[in-house]
């Protein structure tokens, strides 16, 4: 991180050595970087415009995987927990916004605040109770909370619509796919304004330091308790979020998506995308969200999956479920720091920094003698 | 065992004792059977899970599918016509390897890593081996045969037990003892419970806990090849990740009620979460709970353990 001083006594300094003037990019520099700026833009922004709509659907998942990226990173990157239940944190977010809207008749609106509060409020009742015992075990909790969702609470026909699924209509005005995905992308740039604000106040600060050695902190007066239940319940409001958003956008939910495979799927896109690193965990959550679509999209690739057919034929959507922790294994013992770590460089870069091909942020501190 | 232990134990004991009690009454002896033969599994279970979380300080989330790649080698050697002994010392050999491995590949890389890393990467193993069965299998349910042929029923104090399950809590019996004598009498099975309980002293005394480790997750993944291979084929099919979804929560349930550090106190936790899940699955008013009655009781028994006595039966106060 780069501490820029401003001098206290500007006359004198005229007349003093030459400071080391802080890096300042020439005008090509500026140019260059504009016009990759222009282009993350175009890839995001305008792209999708010249898609068929069933092409956009993808990309709406894509910001929405994004989203849950960022919920779980809260916890693993920012408190050191894990919730390996999160498929039903969001799976019961998309459910609430859903029953409220299609069988109580609600406003869009109303489901999505509700899928949100619903998310936090679940967070908020398991962590208190793993948080009984020092460790990990809202691991624990949240994957066994997970398997009830799945055989229990999705099995209550009346607020998940049965086998057939609950219906979940897009809001009025944003019926068409483009406005729903320009919808989901402004609520990712929401849920990325509020991380940010987050991590640079008090709390945020007391979340990282507590990460590091939950003994240390409680010794600077942070509550470890309080503030890991804070996380918590960030994490699951962004979760229920996600799911409502989610939910409308395929316009239907169904039961057997949620599965205990999905809360794996979901912890392998955050590692992978990389922990404390916006970018990275944006990236990583569509391109996990996109990988069958990628897989179907790049000529010749699925033929060539598709001539392993023994006994199987692997599909695009057995491959992104072989090729998703293997990556993870990947990143987890030989790159830490996900694509977020690899990508620094570029977005240092285009933030107006000289280009170091070796910068790939702090590395993380090893602390051996408190075991989690 | 000091004075909180006891009574742990005693708590425990006396729930078994009124559960089992509640199915007799409720003429479900049957269930007290089937209880006693998964709660056995899940006991197992726990027990490898117990020994990773004492030697690495780490909740291993991979636990039910060493058990699956077992239960995958049994399917796929029996149904190539290899005899179905044969087929069971396979699919213990394959899944001691598979612990072997992500010992050796997953683990070890991460010794000083983060506990939640290794978590997370011992999730990835798991995610990886379920997703290599969908994919065999097509995400399909397969048959698989029994280990003892069912012959005919036997009546022991009034209960109908058939002869093939008789077998199978005999079976357990002697592997219970087998484990027993293997942690208190062989010099091995002393030295895994000495690095797991005091590793600084247990290098001082010339053992490797680095070579340990890998001795550690063989064993735990022996024990969970061993659960599979004695649950599984009771149930008569198996589908992919079966190990994690129906073996690895209610392990976990019974380490955590056992105490989290405590062997025998996780074999007790098995056998316990076992008879409940027995009680759950028969017991008329859980009938009325939406979907499999009895994934909510268990999670309801490891929230009521977590608040009422966090530190288990048999665990050491926190």
């Amino acid at each position: 991180m780069a501490v820029v001083t401003t001098p206290d006594t500007p006359p004198e300094t005229a007349t003093a050595p030459p400071t080391k003037q802080p890096f300042r990019p020439s005008a090509l520099g500026w140019v260059g970087r504009g016009l990759l700026w222009a282009a993350v833009a175009a890839l995001v922004l305008v792209l999708p415009l010249s898609r068929p709509g069933s092409d956009v659907r993808e990309y709406t998942t894509g910001a929405c995987f994004a989203v849950v990226a960022l919920s779980l990173n809260v916890l693993l990157g920012y408190v050191g927990q894990i919730s390996l239940g999160h498929a039903a944190f969001v799976g019961i977010g998309a459910f609430t916004s859903a029953y409220l809207v299609t069988v109580q008749g609600q406003s869009f609106w109303v489901g999505v605040l509700a899928a949100t509060a619903i998310g936090g409020a679940q967070a908020l009742v398991l962590g208190g109770v793993s948080l009984r015992i020092r460790g990990l075990y809202f691991a624990l909790v949240t994957l066994s909370y997970g398997l009830v969702a799945e055989q229990n609470i999705f099995q209550i026909q009346e607020f998940t619509g049965g086998g057939a699924g609950q219906r979940a209509l897009k809001p009025d005005w944003f019926e068409s796919e483009w406005r729903y995905y320009y919808l989901c992308l402004a609520f990712l740039a929401v849920v990325l304004y509020v991380d940010w604000r987050m991590m640079r106040s008090k709390s945020g600060r007391a979340l990282l330091a507590l990460r590091e050695n939950p003994r240390v902190a409680s010794t600077f007066g942070i509550n470890v308790r309080l503030a890991m239940l804070f996380a918590f319940v960030v994490s699951g409001a962004m979760a229920g979020l996600a799911g409502a958003l989610l939910a409308h956008g395929d316009e239907s939910v169904s039961a057997s998506y949620w599965s205990f495979s999905l809360s794996l799927f979901f912890v392998t896109m955050t590692v992978v995308g990389g922990l404390r690193s916006r970018a990275g965990l944006v990236i990583g959550g569509a391109f996990f969200a996109l990988l069958p679509y990628l897989i179907h999209k790049i000529p010749g690739l699925e033929d060539l999956l598709a001539k392993v057919d023994d006994p199987v034929k692997l599909t695009p959507e057995y491959a992104t479920l072989i090729i998703a922790p293997l990556l993870l294994l990947l990143n987890v013992i030989r790159f830490p720091g996900g694509i977020g770590q690899q990508i620094r460089p570029v977005q240092r870069w285009m933030t107006g920094h000289r280009f170091d091909r070796h910068d790939h942020g702090p590395k993380e501190v090893q602390i051996t003698d408190v075991r989690a | 065992m000091n004075d909180q232990q006891r009574r742990g134990l005693v708590i425990g004991l006396a729930i078994a004792i009124v559960l089992i009690a509640v199915l007799w009454l409720m003429d479900q002896e049957q269930s007290i059977v089937i209880g006693i033969v998964s709660g056995s599994a899940y006991g197992l279970v726990a027990l490898g899970l117990v020994l990773i979380y004492k030697s690495s300080g780490v909740f291993n989330f991979a636990q039910g599918e060493f058990g699956g790649v077992a239960i995958c080698t049994l399917y796929l050697l029996h149904s190539s016509g290899v005899p179905y002994g044969l087929s069971v010392l396979g699919a213990l050999l394959a899944g001691m390897l598979f612990g072997f491995l992500t010992e050796r590949i997953v683990i070890r890389p991460l010794f000083e890593a983060p506990r939640v890393i290794v978590l997370v990467a011992t999730a990835g193993v798991a995610l990886l081996a379920i997703a290599l069965q969908q994919w065999l299998f097509d995400n399909q349910g397969r048959p698989i045969a029994r280990a003892f042929p069912q012959r005919d029923r036997i009546t022991i104090f009034g209960v109908q037990v058939s002869d093939q399950r008789l077998w199978l809590i005999g079976t357990l019996a002697v592997l219970a003892v087998v484990l027993g004598l293997f942690f208190t009498r062989t010099n091995l099975g002393l030295a895994i419970i000495g690095a797991s309980q005091e590793p600084t002293a247990t290098e001082l005394v010339g053992i490797s806990v680095r070579r340990l480790s890998t001795f550690t997750w063989v064993l735990a993944a022996l024990l969970g090849a061993l659960a599979a291979v004695i649950a599984v084929p009771e149930t008569g099919q198996f589908t992919p990740g079966v190990m994690t979804a129906g073996y690895l929560i209610p392990a976990f349930t019974a380490a955590v009620l056992g105490g989290m550090t405590s062997l025998p106190g996780a074999f007790v936790g098995g056998l316990l979460v076992g008879i409940i899940y027995a009680v759950a699955s028969s017991a008329e008013i859980f009938q009325d709970i939406p979907g499999t009655p009895s994934t909510l009781v268990v999670f309801l028994v490891l929230l009521g353990v977590l608040i009422v006595r966090p530190q288990g039966l048999l665990g050491k106060p926190a």
